[in-house]
């Protein structure tokens, strides 16, 4: 799975499953508070029977021989009564309630119930009725199945995002197996072009005939560049890695002349600042690829007539040419395979991937410094 | 101190209720009438703040409309004369009455 695939997948993914789940938790608690509301509506009804229950009793309370009033109890329910100015008369309450202003409150696990009363029966102009809270089990309930739900959420929409990926994956693993398919067949008749310019020698053409060898020499080393770059690519991973003290400024200006006569045909002057006998530990193909990569993008994408300046110190290697430069937003794509911005250039996309990937592994630091119709700086700092 | 306090609480209580005995129970022999009374006025008023302002209202000026007490009552006995106490007067006795016929202490 390619890395921006996987960063896709993992965006849709969220995106999908965070509204998904924003909207199960909408749901879910909306069903929370419609049935807790439901249960305090449960429980105000039964308090307001025993309410019922009381008014009807202190209606019907007689007074004693003694000349007394026995207030009436109840086993399911405890009450008090209050007069008009809100001064206890009577209570068997099991505390002291504080919220005497509301028509209904829970408090210390008991629910309360406040009704008026008229005749005011013994004093009374309202009753609080007081009962143990019914334990709330609708977590209990909601939980399992939230959790069960989000599960299934989850699943279907992996599988789901994977089925809307698929023509996406199918389209790179095609050309994929494209460039698989051509880099195999270029090898032979690149290798056979290359190997019989050089036999060829100055003095055996016309000046005519000896630059359009020129030409013909130019062009072979650009496919022979990009074949190098799709072999690495393909090839990535499979190829043993054999790390050695490298010579970098000799490995840099072997490079440089690599690309002379490409600069020299669009008129660019290579302008070399390269402290000698840098040394560093690498694979010397991957540190070649780098190079090679970096230089050609430079090359390729400079004005005629301009200067690339390339500067090796011992801790950094700069690269500055006069192209046409990158917004911010290209910038931060480059990285990505298959990623191009000027499509009158030859090339696959896949220069500044594999840059990537070289200096991901040896830790070294890219820094890309660009400004449109100014120029590119790629600063390498390890 | 203590037992100064006693004394004086007594004294002043039992001085109070020869009033009480003299402006209230020469007319109002019957204990049960009282008690009949706190009822009613309980039942209309509720607490003890609106129960003695509308006692003292009624005996500073007594009206039909404000009685508590049945239409039959009232028919046959009709309403009780304006009182000629003081208003200190009345208050206090308002308060003796309250303290010892209200239903609030009674109920257990």
């Amino acid at each position: 799975m390619y890395k921006s695939e996987r960063k896709t997948i993992v965006n849709v993914l969220s995106l999908y499953l965070s509204s998904t789940l924003l909207l199960i938790a909408t749901l879910f608690t909306s069903y929370y508070f419609y049935k807790q509301e439901q249960q305090t509506q449960q429980e105000k009804d039964i308090l307001h029977k025993y309410s019922l229950e009381l008014e009807d009793a202190l209606a019907n309370i007689y007074v004693d021989g003694k000349n007394r009033y026995k207030y009436p109890r109840f086993q399911n329910f405890k009450s008090a009564i209050y007069d008009i100015d809100n001064n206890l008369i009577f209570s068997t309450l099991s505390i002291n309630p504080k919220q005497l202003h509301k028509s209904f409150f829970i408090e210390d696990n008991n629910a309360y119930l406040r009704s008026s009363l008229k005749p005011y029966y013994l004093g009374a102009a309202f009753i609080l009725i007081e009962k143990k809270k019914t334990a709330s089990n609708i977590l209990d309930e909601l939980v399992p199945l939230a959790l069960f739900i989000i599960f299934i959420t989850i699943i279907t929409s992996f599988f789901l995002v994977k089925l809307v990926l698929k023509p996406i994956r199918d389209n790179l693993r095609l050309l994929d197996n494209f460039i698989k398919d051509t880099t195999h067949e270029l090898n032979t008749p690149i290798t056979t072009i290359l190997a019989n310019i050089e036999t060829l020698h100055d003095n055996e053409c016309s000046p005519k005939m000896l630059k359009k060898l020129q030409r013909i020499k130019i062009a072979s080393f650009s496919i022979a560049n990009i074949y190098q770059d799709l072999v690495y690519i393909l090839l990535n991973h499979k190829t043993p890695i054999k790390n050695e003290n490298l010579n970098l400024s000799d490995i840099l200006n072997e490079r440089i002349q690599y690309f002379v006569n490409f600069a020299k045909n669009k008129k660019i002057i290579l302008q070399q600042d390269i402290t000698p006998n840098i040394y560093f530990t690498a694979d010397k193909q991957k540190i070649e690829r780098l190079l090679d990569n970096i230089l050609s993008n430079a090359v390729k994408y400079t004005k005629s007539n301009t200067t690339i300046k390339i500067k090796l110190t011992h801790s950094s290697l700069s690269i500055l040419d006069q192209g046409k430069g990158m917004s911010k937003d290209e910038i931060e794509k480059i990285f990505e395979r298959y990623t191009r911005f000027d499509k009158t250039q030859g090339g696959f996309g896949i220069g500044y991937n594999i840059i990537k990937s070289i200096t991901d592994e040896y830790k070294i630091k890219i820094e890309i410094k660009s400004q449109v119709n100014i120029g590119t700086e790629v600063i390498l700092i390890w | 101190m203590v037992k100064y306090l006693l004394i004086f609480s007594l004294l002043s209580s039992f001085l109070y209720s020869g009033d009480f005995r003299s402006n209230c129970l020469t007319c109002h022999v019957n204990d049960f009438q009282l008690q009949m009374f706190m009822k009613k006025y309980t039942l209309k008023y509720s607490s003890e703040k609106k129960i003695k302002k509308a006692i003292y209202s009624y005996l500073k000026n007594p009206k039909y409309k404000d009685s508590v007490l049945p239409f039959g009552f009232l028919n046959r006995f009709g309403i009780k004369n304006k009182s000629q106490l003081p208003d200190e007067e009345i208050k206090k006795m308002i308060d003796i009455y309250y303290d010892k016929y209200n239903i609030k202490s009674r109920i257990y």
